[in-house]
């Protein structure tokens, strides 16, 4: 399990080849990268995403949301690399990658943990316009997907 | 006692200020003490979305601070 905060840009490639350079014999991987977008939902041109983050805790909750991944699913291994400070638009802000056995499982847990790292992740984020600068608020549309994968008990 | 501002907060306030604990001061009581003084960041400061965090946990805004170094004020998450 590779958890990273990383100050510069991340490299899919690298970090995917990487990742697959420590399979042991695994018939799946999924991997995921998001993208700084180029424009906020109004339309604006975004000129750079900020992603503040907090010294200790921002580590903390990537790796309990890492943790969460290998305890739940059956996955054999996963990476997660996540930007911090100022992203250009069209860079990546997240790899995540699992392996597995097979497919469904390693599908889900990235589903899982992109979810996860939408709503946990301790960043905050701004968009830099040529406007001026907006703090991103939580989307109501994240919480959602993240609700999806609260466990409640079966009804009687 | 040092207080640590992040996110729109830290836009507003800086990254830390330094400001002496009342007696039996709470973080409600810090709150509100706070935005009066710094009427700008009053909204923010006193939105329930905005959690305080001592030694790396969230606390409750019963929360004790007398004899703490450090509290924090952490602004609704945005996610990665």
């Amino acid at each position: 399990m590779t958890v990273r905060l990383a100050d510069e840009a991340i490299s899919a490639e690298r970090e995917l080849a990487e990742f697959m350079a420590g399979l042991a014999g695994e018939g799946a991987v999924v991997s995921f990268l998001g993208i700084a977008r180029a424009r906020t939902p109004k339309g604006e041109t975004v000129e750079r995403l900020v992603l503040e983050h907090h010294p200790r805790l921002t580590a903390r909750s990537l790796d309990e949301i890492a943790a969460a991944a290998l305890g739940r699913f059956g996955i054999a291994s996963l990476r997660i690399v996540h930007r911090r400070g100022a992203v250009p638009p069209g860079e990546p802000i997240v790899f995540v990658a699992a392996a597995a056995a097979h497919r469904r499982a390693a599908f889900e847990a990235v589903d899982y943990m992109m979810d996860r790292l939408k709503t946990d992740a301790v960043f905050w984020k701004r968009e830099d316009t040529p406007e001026g600068s907006r703090w991103v608020e939580p989307r109501e549309d994240d919480h959602e997907a993240r609700a999806r994968w609260i466990e409640a008990p079966c009804p009687e | 006692m040092k207080i640590g501002f992040f996110g729109r907060l830290r836009d507003a306030l800086g990254d830390e200020r330094e400001v002496p604990v009342e007696s039996g001061e709470t973080v409600a009581h810090l709150r509100s003490r706070l935005a009066g003084l710094h009427p700008g960041a009053a909204h923010d400061l006193l939105s329930p979305g905005v959690r305080a965090c001592v030694g790396d946990e969230m606390v409750g805004e019963d929360f004790l601070l007398a004899g703490q170094d450090r509290v924090e004020f952490l602004p609704p998450l945005s996610g990665g």
